[in-house]
């Protein structure tokens, strides 16, 4: 602490007059606001933990998360329960038990996005990078934000919708206990796979710094083209299916796959998707140090 | 303390920042002064680290803004554009700022005090007048309460009132030895805030002096003069080895004092019916600057040519 005057004790409210003589002073250009630390990777942390709860899109998007990924696991397991009982649906019992993932992976791609598009939109990005000059740091306190929250939401959206979906599946006799095989795999993998897409769409907004062109990337990679590259012939156009982020990195989030999609074992899967995400995410930093912003 | 040396930015073909070089020095008010598209903000965020230099450099207090590592506490700026999130309330704006260079919270309260929104701390920014805008902004630079206070069109979208708080607050921080330098398209404005003068036209260093000397050597004066002999008291004057122009009936006599001349006219027996010091404004100064580099940029072939 130094005993330097700061500036709170100046008169310079609106409206009030210049200053008297008495006030000029010499300022030791080393001096500090009394009470601050030097600032290191927690206050980077902690700056980007604000500025996430501090917006409603943030509350917005993991409510839809919430709403989307349990909601619709339970509505949907119970509408289809009496066929999967008779076995009419040609579908594991186990594929349903996550089936709201298909929407609510939508609110993380989204919540991702935001989170870096929305300061280039509004001009934010130049306080940040101002407050923060090593933009390094930037980007690894948002990914550490992003990821430990959409894990938390992914995780307790899912076993929400297992409790809520699977008591229906319990009723027609064909529940699954959470020591079957995949179930807690699956439950905890929602979270794993949700905070991968967040990076995922983070590093896309890097990149491309438009909140709608973004969104529509992430989201058609990892949707349209997910599925689409489904229907590409032979070995190899299964093998670009399997490969692709959203398909890779889907598998370890489902207690068992629906038919007709071919997909890698979820552990294998998701170390693909890691790695994509990496790579996205180290060149998405590598343009973002060197850009002007 | 600022430091630009050989200070370039180029966009393409487009030079925004051309060679600058100059010392921003504690203690007093320098104003940045330019026409709008001139390189002024180009240039502030050059100092801020926003943009990367095409060559040259630009130091702060020794270094780079960038290997500060508390910049807010050694560099205050208001950014010309609003650079926050329209939903998130003023306070909550200072708040991550403030978590990010380890600067108390308390220090919140003050800087919002200062600026006279501790009212409206609460409200979603959005919904703040370009004024309050501005206000906030200011804020922000003074959050850290840093040696080095760097503020871009600061009066823009502010009253009377709010023109003359930021035109005492400048003198003030200048006055407590802090470095404040403020850039403005409005040569009036730094003419009331301004110790010292920066000039931009086109990228390029214009002037770089003393507001006195500003006024000294761009600000021109002449002594008008009427007479009903005119011929003759031109004759009279030009003889004498003084600068003259005449506009139908009247002199502009340049070089000597307005009793010199009428002593020099007076002393031949000629009548003076007019006898006037006219001093041009510092705007006029500013737009006789400024007005070269405008006709600089109508040969913008050879520009591109040079950057190339």
């Amino acid at each position: 602490m130094s005993a330097t005057p700061t500036m709170s004790t100046a008169p310079a409210r609106p409206g009030s007059g210049s200053s008297s003589a008495a006030d000029v002073v010499r300022l030791d250009p080393n001096r500090h606001v009394p009470g601050v630390r030097q600032p290191g990777f927690a206050q980077v942390l902690h700056a980007e933990w604000v500025k996430f709860w501090t917006v409603r899109s943030t509350r917005w998007s993991l409510g839809l998360l919430f709403a989307l990924g349990a909601g619709l696991t339970t509505l949907v397991c119970w509408a289809a329960a009496t066929d999967l009982a008779a076995g009419d649906t040609g579908e594991a019992p186990a594929a349903f038990l996550t089936w709201g993932l298909l929407f609510s992976q939508l609110t993380a791609l989204a919540l991702g996005t935001l989170v870096v598009t929305s300061e280039y939109g509004t001009g934010m990005m130049r306080a940040t990078v101002t407050a923060v000059p090593r933009r390094g740091r930037v980007v690894a306190a948002k990914v550490v934000v992003l990821t430990v929250v959409l894990f938390v939401a992914g995780v307790v959206t899912a076993v929400a919708g297992y409790l809520g979906g699977n008591w229906f599946l319990d009723r027609e006799g064909v529940g699954l206990a959470l020591s079957d095989d995949g179930v807690l795999r699956a439950l905890l993998g929602n979270g794993l796979y949700l905070a991968g897409l967040g990076v995922f769409a983070l590093a896309t907004g890097l990149l491309i710094r438009h909140t709608a062109a973004a969104l529509t990337v992430g989201m058609a990679l990892v949707l349209v083209v997910g599925n689409v590259a489904y229907a590409l012939p032979g070995t190899w156009g299964e093998w670009v299916a399997k490969l692709l982020p959203g398909n890779a990195g889907g598998a370890v989030a489902q207690v068992a796959p629906f038919n007709g999609g071919a997909v890698l074992a979820p552990w294998t899967g998701f170390g693909v998707f890691v790695a994509e995400v990496a790579a996205l995410l180290l060149v998405a930093v590598l343009v973002f140090r060197r850009r002007d912003a | 303390m600022i430091v630009a040396r050989g200070l370039t930015k180029t966009y393409g073909p487009k030079t925004a920042v051309d060679h600058l070089s100059f010392t921003v020095g504690p203690g007093r008010v320098t104003g940045f002064l330019g026409p709008n598209g001139a390189g002024k903000s180009t240039t502030m965020r050059m100092i801020l680290g926003l943009d990367r230099p095409t060559s040259g450099s630009v130091t702060v207090n020794g270094r780079s803004y960038a290997a500060s590592p508390a910049p807010l506490r050694e560099v205050g700026a208001l950014l010309e554009a609003r650079a926050l999130h329209p939903g998130r309330s003023a306070r909550d704006h200072l708040r991550w700022l403030a978590a990010s260079n380890g600067i108390p919270r308390t220090r919140i309260d003050e800087v919002l005090d200062l600026v006279g929104l501790e009212a409206v701390a609460e409200q979603r920014v959005g919904r703040f007048s370009l004024g309050m805008g501005q206000r906030l902004g200011i804020a922000v630079a003074l959050l850290g309460d840093p040696p080095v206070v760097v503020l871009d069109e600061p009066v823009n979208g502010l009253d009377p009132e709010g023109i003359r708080w930021v035109r005492n607050l400048a003198r003030e921080l200048a006055g407590q030895g802090r470095t404040v330098l403020v850039s403005s398209h409005l040569m009036s404005e730094m003419a009331l805030t301004a110790d010292h003068l920066i000039v931009v036209g086109r990228g390029r260093m214009l002037a770089d002096c003393s507001m006195a000397d500003f006024i000294t050597e761009h600000a021109s004066s002449y002594v008008r003069v009427r007479s009903p002999r005119v011929s003759d008291a031109e004759a009279l004057l030009r003889g004498n080895g003084l600068d003259v122009d005449r506009l139908d009936d009247e002199l502009r006599v340049r070089g000597r004092n307005a009793a010199e001349i009428g002593e020099l006219l007076g002393g031949a027996g000629l009548y003076v019916h007019e006898l006037a010091l006219v001093q041009s404004s510092l705007e006029d100064a500013f737009m006789t600057l400024t007005a070269d580099s405008v006709e600089y940029a109508t040969h913008p072939a050879e520009t591109a040519g040079a950057v190339r």
